[in-house]
Formats: C-alpha cells, sequence, structure tokens
C-alpha cells in the first residue's frame, strides 16, 4: 500500500507535465486550424473528408484534457483522453515512417520536415508519453488537485 | 473465479467504467466547443475539405529554405528523391546523374512559372518524398540557388548537393 501512496504522489507531477504538454500542443492547432489541417493532410492517412473535422475539433479535446490534468479535475478521464490521443498519435507517426515520408511531425507547430522531422526518437518520445499517461490512469488517488477539494469540501 | 473476487473485480471495474464515460462526455464537449468555434471565428474551415490539400506546396514567398546534402549522401540514390540537374543542357548531355531532370537556371532570368509548375507535377506523380538540386557546385552555387526557387514555390523538402555536379560524380564512380 505504501508503494501505491509513493506511486500516487509521482502521479501529481506526471499529469502536470502532460497537462501543460497538451495544451502548449493544442495553442498553435486551434490559432492556425488550416496549417494544422494541412499537417493532418501530409499524413495521408485519413481521407479528405475528415480532415477538416478532426483539425477542428482534436485541439480542443486537447485542451480539455490537458486543463483537467492540471486543475486535477476527473483526473482518470482526462488521462484516458490523452493515452487515447497518444495512441492514434503514435499510429500515425509509425504509418509515417513506414512510408518513408520525410515531414513535419505537427506536434506542436507546423514547420517544415527539416524543423521538427519525424523520426524514431519522435516515436519513443510518444511511447514515454503514453507511459506516463498510463501511469497517472493506474496510480493518480487525485492528490492535490480539484477532485481532492470537492471530495473534502462534500465530506 | 469466486464470487467474492468476482466482487472485488467488479467494483475494481466501476470507477473505471465511471471515467471511461467521462471521457467520452468529455470528448464530446469538447467536440461541440470545437464546432461552435469554428462556427463562430471569421478563420473557420468549412467542416468538409473538397479540393485536396496540396502537400507539397503550403508557402507561396520566394526563396524558401534548403538543405546542404553531402555527395557521399546515400539518400541521394535513394529511390526517394527526385533529381534535379541546374547546369546548362550542354553540361547535363554530357553526363548527369541516373534519373535527374535538367532544369537549366539562369542567373539573370528566374525559371519560369510553367517550367516550376511542371516540376511540381513531375515530382507529385514520382512519388519522391524530397527533391535533390545539383548545380556546378562553384560559388555561388547554381543548384542551391535553383533548389531555393522551388522551395520558395512551395515544394517541401528541397536539397542540394553541397559541391554539385563535380562532387556528385564520385556517386557514379566517375
Amino acid at each position: 500500500m505504501r508503494a501505491d501512496r509513493i506511486a500516487a504522489w509521482f502521479a501529481v507531477p506526471a499529469r502536470w507535465y502532460l497537462g501543460v504538454l497538451f495544451v502548449g500542443a493544442c495553442l498553435h492547432k486551434i490559432a492556425e486550424p488550416a496549417s494544422f489541417a494541412l499537417d493532418i493532410a501530409t499524413y495521408d492517412i485519413l481521407p479528405l473528408v475528415a480532415v477538416n473535422l478532426v483539425a477542428i475539433v482534436l485541439p480542443w479535446i486537447e485542451l480539455y484534457a490537458g486543463a483537467m490534468l492540471i486543475a486535477g479535475w476527473r483526473v482518470r478521464a482526462s488521462s484516458l483522453i490523452v493515452a487515447a490521443m497518444m495512441l492514434v498519435f503514435l499510429a500515425a507517426l509509425w504509418i509515417a515512417l513506414a512510408r518513408g515520408l520525410d515531414m513535419s511531425c505537427g506536434c506542436f507547430a507546423s514547420q517544415g520536415a527539416e524543423e521538427d522531422p519525424i523520426s524514431r526518437v519522435t516515436v519513443l518520445r510518444d511511447i514515454v508519453w503514453l507511459g506516463l499517461a498510463l501511469f497517472v490512469v493506474a496510480f493518480d488517488r487525485g492528490l492535490v488537485g480539484l477532485d481532492h477539494w470537492l471530495e473534502r469540501r462534500i465530506s | 473465479m469466486s464470487a467474492e473476487s468476482r466482487v472485488v473485480a467488479g467494483a475494481r471495474a466501476q470507477p473505471f467504467r465511471r471515467a471511461l464515460r467521462e471521457a467520452a462526455v468529455v470528448a464530446v464537449v469538447g467536440a461541440v466547443t470545437a464546432l461552435v468555434i469554428n462556427a463562430l471565428r471569421p478563420d473557420g474551415l468549412v467542416l468538409i475539405a473538397h479540393t485536396p490539400y496540396q502537400t507539397l506546396v503550403p508557402c507561396p514567398e520566394p526563396g524558401g529554405p534548403v538543405e546542404a546534402l553531402d555527395a557521399h549522401d546515400p539518400e541521394i540514390t535513394s529511390q526517394r528523391s527526385f533529381l534535379v540537374d541546374a547546369r546548362p543542357r550542354a553540361d547535363f548531355d554530357r553526363r548527369h546523374l541516373a534519373g535527374a531532370i535538367n532544369v537549366p537556371y539562369d542567373w539573370l532570368d528566374p525559371v519560369p512559372e510553367d517550367t516550376l509548375a511542371e516540376l511540381a507535377r513531375s515530382i507529385a506523380a514520382s512519388g519522391a518524398t524530397r527533391v535533390v538540386v545539383y548545380g556546378d557546385g562553384g560559388r555561388p552555387d547554381s543548384g542551391e540557388h535553383l533548389g531555393k526557387e522551388i522551395s520558395g514555390r512551395g515544394i517541401k523538402n528541397v536539397y542540394f548537393i553541397r559541391g554539385g555536379a563535380p562532387a556528385a560524380r564520385a556517386l557514379e564512380g566517375g
């Protein structure tokens, strides 16, 4: 049980980190939806009819999930969303690399392939973030944040 | 599994199911927010794109970025590279890298728009993921400048061979 408690404390900075990461990643995508749509289209995975819809919706879900992780509100739900997104991003990266595409990741901002190229390092980075999200899903007990505060007020 | 352990497993699954439900709610609320804001903003996207995105031509300004490749870089002869020879026709006819096409670079006249458009079409049709330009290898290098011109017309992933054709001859063993 003590190990669980320690893991729960480690989960707090982990979710703050993921929260800041996701909020930071979505800002450019929300501000420049056309650039983000172009990034999605460059992956050449989604059908054309889905490209704009995903470019519009995805960053807002990132924003909500990231903000909830920072605030510590419904942490398990928001970390599940982050984990699911990381799985999707990993699949997209994997497919792009398998096709040998020289392109920008599009993860944080629309850049040239030479500034933010996809590579095995990008895949490894996303695997680490996926692991962190799963760690939060498994071990976060809402020790710091709105969940904790609301629970104390109710009890 | 005993009845007791089934009860324990069920009790553990409860918060997880609740989290899944909440995650679905967050996704729906996020999607609705996104669609409403997109509808309100002046630069909002149409929900369904009708014309394919030109993934090779994103930026309109002339003089785009190019990166140098070493003449021994194996990527030059990779099938993913689209080779462009920037030297005069006579030099190209004498010798060129296998698979290269000739787009002579004129220091006084920019490359005509229709030539660049034709080049962009050829690159797109080839399935190549990078454009490698080589020129006379001088200072300034016609390959680098043609590369910038191509990149500036919006074609991504443009490289030039450092040292130009003289350095690239090593690739042919010449």
